[in-house]
């Protein structure tokens, strides 16, 4: 099957030459469509020095439909849910806005760049958005608090 | 008979409700991706209620292309039924070197791809899949298959379906990107950003613009033509036909029906009865012909069929014509005419062959933007269709569908005349 032939092309251009701050890996060795990614939190955010573990997951239809990305660890971010999945869903992430030419290292600088530049419009907590609109000092403080306790 | 499309004779509840029955069209997203052939009279019967110009129009639609083939209304119709098209007539030609030259050209694509900064394992699976209905249509070819199910069944599968789908928009994306200036005029955004929210992403169906580039850079040099019939509200009883490949003859041609926001395929009735008395006429010439002078009275003849791919060009050609009595020839192709047409083949386009050597010549000199030959003249007769005549298909705008008030009242049978698309 097509997908696969080029997922493992990704995987590997992804493993040999690794995007700033991410590494990635299969969660299963068997099986092509789960990656365990692990991001280092971008310097000047509150996430520095946090490293947060990533489950992307290919759909099977790859890459006729975006892949999902769901952050493991604890994350206090106003585009990420903030519950146990942890999901994020905006941009390039979209199915609709998804293109089959957009490689999955992409998908994952596009994760970290969103760690450094939240886009609080677009939000999907909106409380957070708020904070980190109004109050950013507060927003730092919990952001940079919550990747202490959980990600580190 | 003009069935007296006399507006003012209906009254204002009368409009309301065939706008009502008008807007109301929706393409089917139930069906298959792409159905068997069916006939034409199932749309004559969709618009049996609604406004008389539709009515009119489609029932004669039935009559002038009695066969249709209806698309999957899911956001890819348009670029499916091209793509479907594409390979249906490479089919019907039945001309192995032509499949192959197709695949060797189609391939060769692959150079604007690169030239665009795309990385190979990002499209090859595409290609791959292009590849492969290649070989199935060379295989049915050489098995002399006698239709065309393999290619409904192929584009009926949604993975291969979706991947010759999004080949043909990566090429028509990188294009445009290497023919800016034929195109940005008639974008109300920047290119770049048109080809990444109209043109790649999954299930955005194909604007005019789109479909323009699509034939242009894909289509085109294979010498099968692509006319897209209009069903509109605007005058007359045929619907508006326009050809997209307008600059060189087709062998072949692909017919889209387009209703706002969705393609499907038209078959045109054969030709074959209007064609016979003049083949007749060559025969008959031919036949009383010494050897040494064949050559002459062909050139003469060819004056009297030098009409004839214009007259295929006319989408009412001959539909009205009595049956010949004396049509003993089997279907004739016009594709057999070549010596007698009326020009040559005129390259607007760098061949892509030529691009792909250039491109290599160039590939660590230039930057992507270099193009690879002069930018393509923008003549008249290869202006793209007056977008101000078309429908707007937006979706927060129903009242534009079909609405008398809005549409232009005729698109001219001929070539347009008037600035391509809107300014």
């Amino acid at each position: 099957m097509g997908s696969q032939k080029r997922i493992a092309k990704e995987l590997h251009e992804l493993v040999e030459s690794p995007p700033e701050g991410i590494t990635v890996k299969l969660a299963d060795e068997d099986n092509l469509y789960e990656w365990r990614v692990f991001m280092d939190g971008p310097e000047g955010s509150p996430y520095q020095n946090g490293k947060f573990q990533i489950k992307l997951v290919l759909p099977t239809e790859y890459p006729f439909k975006p892949p999902t990305v769901s952050f493991a660890t604890k994350i206090y971010h106003p585009n990420v849910t903030n519950d146990d999945k942890g999901s994020m869903c905006l941009g390039m992430l979209r199915p609709d806005e998804w293109k089959p030419s957009s490689k999955i290292g992409a998908v994952l600088q596009f994760a970290r760049q969103l760690l450094a530049e939240p886009m609080p419009d677009d939000a999907i907590e909106g409380r957070i958005a708020e904070q980190y609109k109004n109050d950013r000092k507060h927003y730092d403080e919990v952001a940079r608090e919550w990747t202490r306790k959980h990600a580190s | 008979m003009s069935n007296s499309t006399n507006m003012n004779a209906l009254s204002q509840a009368e409009m309301e409700r065939f706008q009502k029955l008008s807007n109301e069209f929706e393409p089917d997203v139930h069906g298959p991706l792409v159905s068997t052939k069916q006939s034409s009279h199932s749309i004559a019967l969709e618009y049996a209620n609604a406004d008389p110009i539709l009515a009119t129009k489609t029932n004669d639609l039935a009559v002038t292309h009695p066969t249709t083939r209806v698309m999957k209304g899911d956001g890819n119709c348009g670029w499916r039924a091209v793509a479907f098209g594409y390979f249906e007539t490479l089919f019907t030609m039945r001309d192995q070197l032509h499949v192959q030259q197709e695949l060797i050209r189609i391939k060769s694509l692959n150079s604007y791809l690169d030239r665009v900064g795309l990385q190979e394992h990002l499209y090859e699976v595409f290609v791959d899949a292009t590849e492969e209905i290649f070989a199935q249509t060379s295989q049915a070819i050489h098995n002399g298959d006698q239709d065309e199910s393999f290619l409904v069944n192929a584009f009926n599968e949604e993975y291969s379906s979706q991947a010759i789908i999004t080949h043909f928009r990566l090429l028509t994306s990188a294009w445009m990107k290497l023919n800016p200036e034929r195109y940005e005029a008639y974008l109300t955004m920047p290119l770049d950003q048109y080809c990444a929210t109209r043109i790649e992403p999954v299930r955005t169906e194909i604007d005019e613009v789109g479909l323009q580039a699509l034939v242009d850079g894909v289509i085109k040099v294979s010498g099968i033509g692509v006319e897209i019939l209009y069903l509109d509200r605007s005058e007359g009883e045929h619907v508006t036909p326009h050809i997209l490949t307008d600059s060189r003859p087709s062998q072949a041609t692909i017919r889209l029906l387009y209703r706002p926001g969705h393609y499907d395929i038209l078959y045109r009735a054969e030709p074959t009865v209007n064609m016979t008395p003049m083949v007749n006429l060559q025969y008959d010439m031919s036949s009383n012909l010494t050897p040494w002078d064949q050559g002459a009275l062909n050139f003469d003849v060819s004056s009297h069929l030098m009409s004839i791919p214009n007259l295929m060009a006319d989408p009412g050609f001959g539909m009205g014509a009595p049956m010949s009595p004396m049509s003993p020839m089997p279907p004739v192709s016009p594709a057999p005419a070549s010596p007698f047409r009326v020009s040559p083949p005129q390259e607007m386009y760098p061949s892509p062959m030529q691009s792909h050597v250039s491109s290599h010549a160039q590939s660590h000199a230039s930057i992507p933007s270099i193009p690879v030959s002069s930018p393509p003249p923008v003549m008249p007769s290869a202006a793209p269709p007056p977008m101000t005549s078309l429908p707007s298909r937006s979706s927060d705008g129903p009242q534009i569908r079909l609405n008398p008030l809005v549409m232009k009242p005729n698109l001219s049978h001929s070539l347009p005349v008037s600035p391509p698309f809107k300014k």
